[in-house]
């Protein structure tokens, strides 16, 4: 891991060979030269050809090319693992996308925002190297007016490829510009990458080979819209073979998968071995996770208050006894759970706050010195949501199991088929033969289970059994990932104050003229970072998009909590550079309070993941000179 | 109404224990709008008002702090610049009542000494008797409203007992507070309005759901 960051921020610190751009763009002096080092690892490229060809990097290009950036890359073709920065030959690539920003916006500051746009389309599929190129000559003349494209070459394809098929389709600005760079990127890897090509052939290399008649856009479209399903489905199996093809997993492997984000029904398995609470090694697993639970349940026994619904509030004693100190503590953290994430229906259940109040109580009684803070009732959602859901997945497997076995004993006899996953499943979720589950039975039988999803789920159908065991496991992660970021919430929460400061020094470093607009607007970072620090984003992002962040800080290690939040922080912040920067005071703040993100989808934080990764690669280990 | 004398900014802060009803009364003053399980606030929330008051217009920059006792050390930070504060408790809760005393003892000692405190007592709903009468229900009320008053008193403080639920008493909170904020005080703050008035405007046009004319009286 480490070996290979310090790999990629070589790559980044050569010092010679600007080959994509010259002097002139760029706003600052910071990010001239943050662009200036990207632009290097183009002339790296060919001392990793050659790696290039090994199968599992043609894997993830599979699996990686329907993400991210490949909006403009998976047209490209499958060197969709641009994003994959985690490798070296993918660095380049990772690179080679950031290099090509300036072509299409004068800096990152505006060019961040105005890639967020949401593209019509989604996947990427719909944009044509072809029909495009036409619409982003305009936008590609204008920036070539203000950078020295170096490479003839790629000029002259252009023009070839430019000429037919213009009429195609009318794309926006927006589109044209990410497929100009596309178009950009895509010599570079046709040559050096040629095992990279699809063998559906969707077009992809057309960029830079004169195109190819029989290809039709809507064909192409197609094609595209298969090879999306395929990379999902090449994705789970890529994960399935790391999580079942040997007695010991292979936690390496499994981290550099999760890094891209993880399948749904995965999620809650991996989650567990990455943060170290499965054993890799599986004979271990089923008495880890059971004498774990068992743990859980014990402390809750060991604890003093009762978890009724309502306890009387004879609050009028206020000495500070221990005994009261405890009721002062749950009565906290029971209005709190009342009110996190209140518009999710989940948490509206009374089973699912009963829930979280035993873990979040629990949690607070054995951490005295941090105790509840506010922020970490939202901590535990994600968690809780996973392995509820997992739950949901293993109970509509085992009921199709029970309906295909149900079809052969009519016709033969035959016992339980089977399930091939099962490998796959946290090991005690569904109830064993012994264990007597009414709830659940119940559950299989029901005829709409197949529709349940977390937004239908009602906890109150679960069994005492599932609960507990759902909160063990969430109680003990929640654990885990609080180890990490204990000083967040200590007395002064030195933790959060550092991170502020370091998110300011890295905008100064990034983002100069945007620390120079806050600065004359008076606006402080603990103004509006404190809560990204203290809540991790949960309460800028919906949901879903915090979970597959953290597929990604779960892949980090240490974990991504703490220091790599920071360059996500970074990251968002300078999305938004541009409109900041025309906004006074007021406006800074009541935006940052309220950040246009409820239209985010995956990719854009996948993208926000990317950026974070470059800067922390960039400056991590750098700070000292750069200061 | 004639033209209204250019807007004088008023710093003003919330402070109080969590889930007194902090955010709700400022969600209350600024967008009339009421949110039964608001997350809580975490570090501080900040949101502007304005409101006329006779002849003075006044626009509100407010803090709305975080109550957990963990955040209290960033208090100092919102309450230094503040002429104004908000103190909140509630009524149904005699600690919120002992923390609302720490508070206005930590604003007279760290606070500008010329700073407009209002001790507001939240949660009238609670008590309210059903059938809108004049009664209270027995036995929820657990701050009568003496001891309010006797601490407002006291320490020189302007008293309500409010509901953000209902917005009873929620408006004139904060024309009680505009009427004390001394003219002196507005007149200083002036020449810092003009400088950066054109920045001022240009937010309150751009905040759209704030309900802009809620307290012209």
């Amino acid at each position: 891991m480490g070996k290979k960051k310090q790999e990629m921020a070589q790559v980044y610190n050569g010092t010679s060979n600007e080959f994509i751009f010259g002097e002139q763009g760029g706003k600052g002096k910071n990010l001239s030269s943050f662009l200036k080092n990207l632009s290097l690892t183009g002339s790296s490229t060919l001392s990793h050809s050659s790696s290039a060809r090994d199968s599992v990097e043609e894997t993830n290009s599979q699996i990686y090319g329907s993400l991210g950036y490949a909006n403009s890359t998976s047209s490209l073709n499958s060197s969709g693992n641009l994003f994959n920065p985690k490798r070296p030959t993918n660095t380049q690539r990772t690179v080679s996308v950031g290099s090509g920003l300036p072509h299409t916006s004068t800096g990152l500051g505006s060019g961040f925002p105005e890639r967020m746009t949401p593209v019509s389309g989604g996947s990427g599929g719909k944009i044509s190297p072809y029909s495009s190129h036409k619409q982003s000559q305009p936008r590609r003349s204008r920036s070539m007016s203000r950078y020295t494209d170096l490479d003839d070459d790629w000029d002259a394809d252009l023009q070839e490829v430019s000429s037919p098929k213009k009429e195609l389709t009318k794309l926006d600005t927006e589109e044209s510009s990410r497929t100009s760079l596309n178009a950009q990127t895509s010599p570079m890897l046709d040559s050096l990458y040629p095992d990279l090509m699809l063998p559906s052939g969707n077009g992809v290399s057309a960029a830079s080979k004169p195109p190819k008649e029989s290809l039709d856009f809507e064909d192409m479209q197609t094609k595209m819209e298969i090879n999306k399903l395929n990379l999902l489905n090449s994705k789970y199996a890529k994960f399935r073979k790391v999580l079942t093809s040997d007695n010991n997993i292979n936690l390496q492997d499994l981290r550099k998968l999760a890094w891209n984000g993880i399948p749904n029904e995965l999620r809650a398995v991996s989650w567990l071995l990455l943060l170290g609470y499965l054993p890799t090694n599986k004979s271990r697993q089923s008495s880890t996770l059971k004498r774990k639970r068992q743990e859980y349940l014990e402390g809750l026994d060991s604890v003093t208050i009762e978890f009724h619904d309502d306890p009387p509030d004879n609050e009028s004693t206020t000495s500070l006894s221990n005994a009261n100190r405890d009721k002062m503590l749950y009565h906290q953290i029971k209005i709190d759970v009342k009110r996190t994430n209140p518009t999710l229906k989940l948490y509206s259940y009374t089973a699912t706050q009963m829930s979280l109040r035993k873990i979040l109580y629990l949690w607070a009684v054995r951490h005295p010195a941090s105790g509840y803070v506010q922020g970490i009732n939202d901590l535990c959602t994600p968690f809780y949501q996973i392995f509820l859901n997992n739950y949901i997945w293993q109970l509509q497997r085992k009921q199709q199991l029970l309906q295909r076995q149900h079809k052969s004993n009519n016709s033969s006899t035959g016992s339980l088929p089977e399930d091939d996953d099962m490998d796959l499943y946290i090991p005690g979720y569904l109830a064993s033969e012994e264990e007597d589950d009414p709830e659940e039975l119940k559950l299989l039988q029901d005829p709409q289970l197949p529709q349940y999803t977390l937004d239908n789920f009602d906890t109150s159908w679960l069994s005492p059994r599932i609960t507990a065991i759902i909160e063990a496991d969430t109680y003990w992660c929640l654990s885990r990932l609080l180890e990490n970021i204990t000083d967040n919430y200590i007395h002064e929460q030195p933790g959060i104050i550092r991170q502020v400061n370091e998110l300011r020094n890295l905008i100064s470093k990034i983002d100069h003229e945007l620390i120079k607009h806050f600065d004359s607007e008076g606006v402080e970072f603990i103004q509006f970072s404190f809560r990204w620090m203290n809540c991790l984003l949960m309460r800028e992002l919906p949901i879903q998009l915090i979970i597959r962040m953290w597929d990604t800080y779960l892949s980090e290690t240490p974990l991504g909590f703490n220091t790599f939040h920071t360059y996500v922080c970074a990251a968002f912040l300078i999305k938004f550079s541009g409109d900041l920067k025309a906004k006074d005071f007021q406006e800074i703040l009541l935006f940052l309070q309220n950040p246009p993100t409820s239209r985010w989808k995956e990719k854009d934080v996948e993208l926000m993941l990317s950026e974070a990764f470059i800067w922390q690669s960039l400056y991590k280990n750098a700070s000292a000179h750069l200061r | 109404m004639s033209y209204p004398t250019p807007a004088t900014s008023v710093k003003l802060v919330l402070l109080g224990e969590a889930a007194v009803g902090k955010s709700s009364l400022v969600l209350r003053f600024v967008s009339n709008d009421f949110q039964e399980n608001k997350e809580p606030t975490i570090g501080a929330a900040f949101l502007t008002q304005k409101c006329t008051i006779g002849e003075r217009t006044i626009k509100y920059e407010i803090w709305d702090t975080a109550g957990q006792e963990r955040f209290a050390s960033l208090a100092p930070m919102y309450y230094r610049n503040a002429q104004a504060a908000i103190v909140v408790y509630d009524i149904t809760k005699p600690a919120s009542f002992i923390k609302a005393r720490h508070w206005v003892k930590e604003l007279h000692e760290q606070a500008a000494k010329d700073i407009t405190i209002a001790l507001v007592g939240n949660k009238y709903d609670l008590v309210q008797d059903d059938d809108e009468g004049q009664g209270e229900r027995e036995g929820v009320r657990k701050v009568s409203v003496e001891e309010g008053q006797n601490l407002a008193a006291e320490e020189g403080l302007l008293f309500y007992e409010t509901s953000a639920k209902t917005s009873y008493n929620v408006n004139d909170v904060f024309i009680g507070i505009g009427n004390k904020i001394p003219e002196a005080a507005s007149l200083a703050s002036s020449p810092e309005q003009n400088n950066n008035e054109g920045r001022i405007d240009l937010s309150t046009n751009a905040s759209s759901n704030g309900n802009r004319n809620l307290c012209s009286c």
